[in-house]
């Protein structure tokens, strides 16, 4: 038997020695979170710049995905919950100080057009199915809702009112997709014992990073050319933006107090070190920008190989994230 | 390739090496999700617990993950960056992928019987003069001959 004998104080299980409260769960949440908030923004962008019939993809069909992920990243919320019995009472209250106040909100809000945007426009979509991918098992399932929802007695109603007054739900809608992609951040940064996650940066980090994978997402699932290449070039500009703000986040943390330069080393020399460099900023970040600039110049690229690497890349970034933040601390103290 | 077993062993004080990069990545997979089965494996224990097994500490890995990187960028370059099965024309994608896989896995085996694969122990072993890389140059190659003719149809 091995017998153990701890002289301390602190013998606390997920939080001595360091912080492991969070895992997967939350990690893959704010992916989806960053990734649905990136759909939802696109679509409505670009509904109101008037190129819903030229971008079918961006603006009807890629916009059954954001309802599908945010539940399943609410669902991923409860199961991290400890408690998960009460997680209604979230939705009870409403505090302003609170960061995951505003994250049960703000999706709250957002699930009301995420739903309505493409239901009215699923008479769209199926036809856009049909005719680009007759084999597509997902049209059945689409016709199949279509007509129940149909028969249902206000819905109808519902979906033709939001219909007719798009516009003014899509002005709605911008500011709340930003929220809701600021926020994947946030929630971390609200943290002022993680020194890690404590930078104001990574709410526009996370909006960024998130934004980003929406954009290949979208470039992945369309085949129109035009449209793909005008992802290329969005992405190639989010991803100069990323590198920026990442290289912002580490100048920052290496000008701070102790805990501040502790936590940047993690990622500089640290065990988080090959993991953020080699594999979310050179694999995830500079060969996809090299490929898409290949792309862009001529030379033929799968276009799911960038895509693919954004958004493996997204979600790395978001797990390395929320473990590095819980291995920072103030140590010092 | 000389140039570059040269450049590996001068940077990296290795060879090169393949079937090393997968073999480190099952183990430290094996090791993530239960750890003490992988201690109590003989196979896994030897790499478990210190420094030189983890992933991020194996030049293989990353030797292979430029691999892919490469591949990528100079079939993009060549124009050639597509998704295609290379078969024979007798036999159909699913037939080429099974026995693709069974191959792979015999392969994987013998490398972990024979200490290397084609690149781990005949290039870096002939690289240092050893006799199990000359060897096993004479057992893959001269096996792969001897074989090939029981499955010639695959190709032909």
């Amino acid at each position: 038997m091995n017998e153990q004998l701890i002289v301390s104080g602190k013998n606390i299980p997920h939080i001595v020695p360091h912080l492991h409260l969070w895992g997967t769960e939350i990690a893959l949440y704010l992916f989806f979170g960053g990734l649905a908030a990136g759909i939802i923004f696109f679509a409505n962008f670009f509904y109101l710049k008037g190129k819903e019939n030229e971008m079918p993809m961006t603006i009807k069909v890629a916009t059954l995905v954001p309802p599908i992920i945010i539940i399943i990243g609410l669902v991923l919320l409860i199961v991290d919950l400890h408690h998960w019995m009460y997680f209604w009472q979230l939705f009870l209250h409403f505090r302003i100080e609170s960061p995951m106040s505003w994250g049960a909100w703000t999706l709250s809000v957002i699930m009301v057009p995420a739903i309505l945007w493409p239901l009215s426009y699923l008479d769209d979509i199926i036809e856009y199915l049909q005719e680009r991918n007759p084999k597509c098992k997902i049209t059945g399932i689409l016709i199949w809702a279509n007509n129940l929802i149909n028969k249902l007695p206000i819905v109808p109603a519902i979906v033709k009112w939001f219909a007719d007054n798009r516009k003014i739900a899509a002005y709605l809608t911008i500011p709340i997709a930003i929220i809701l992609g600021v926020y994947t951040g946030i929630l971390l940064s609200a943290f002022n014992a993680r020194p890690l996650w404590n930078s104001a940066i990574l709410g526009p980090l996370f909006l960024t990073s998130g934004v980003s994978t929406a954009a290949a997402a979208i470039m992945w699932m369309s085949n129109d050319h035009k449209e793909r290449k005008l992802y290329s070039k969005i992405d190639l500009f989010l991803i100069a933006i990323e590198i920026f703000f990442i290289i912002h986040m580490f100048m920052g943390m290496l000008a701070g107090g102790v805990a501040q330069v502790e936590a940047a080393e993690l990622f500089l020399g640290g065990p988080y070190t090959v993991v953020f460099w080699v594999g979310i900023v050179a694999i995830g970040l500079v060969l996809p920008a090299i490929l898409e600039i290949m792309e862009l110049s001529g030379f033929h690229i799968p276009v799911w190989i960038p895509a693919f690497l954004i958004l493996l890349s997204g979600m790395l970034f978001r797990f390395v994230m929320v473990w590095g933040g819980q291995a920072s601390s103030f140590n010092i103290l | 390739m000389g140039l570059f077993m040269v450049a590996a062993y001068y940077f990296s004080g290795e060879g090169l090496g393949a079937s090393g990069a997968l073999k480190t990545f099952v183990v430290n997979g094996v090791n993530s999700v239960n750890h003490n089965y992988a201690e109590s494996h003989s196979y896994f224990a030897k790499y478990v617990g210190n420094e030189e097994g983890s992933i991020l500490k194996t030049w293989l890995v990353f030797e292979i993950l430029g691999v892919i990187v490469g591949g990528i960028l100079s079939a993009a370059i060549a124009g050639r960056l597509t998704m295609k099965i290379n078969k024979g024309p007798s036999i159909t994608n699913k037939q080429r992928l099974i026995f693709a896989i069974i191959g792979g896995i015999l392969f994987g085996i013998g490398s972990q019987l024979g200490r290397g694969c084609t690149s781990g122990m005949v290039m870096s072993g002939m690289a240092v003069l050893s006799w199990s890389g000359f060897i096993g140059l004479f057992a893959i190659f001269g096996g792969g001959y001897v074989l090939a003719y029981f499955f010639r149809k695959l190709w032909l």
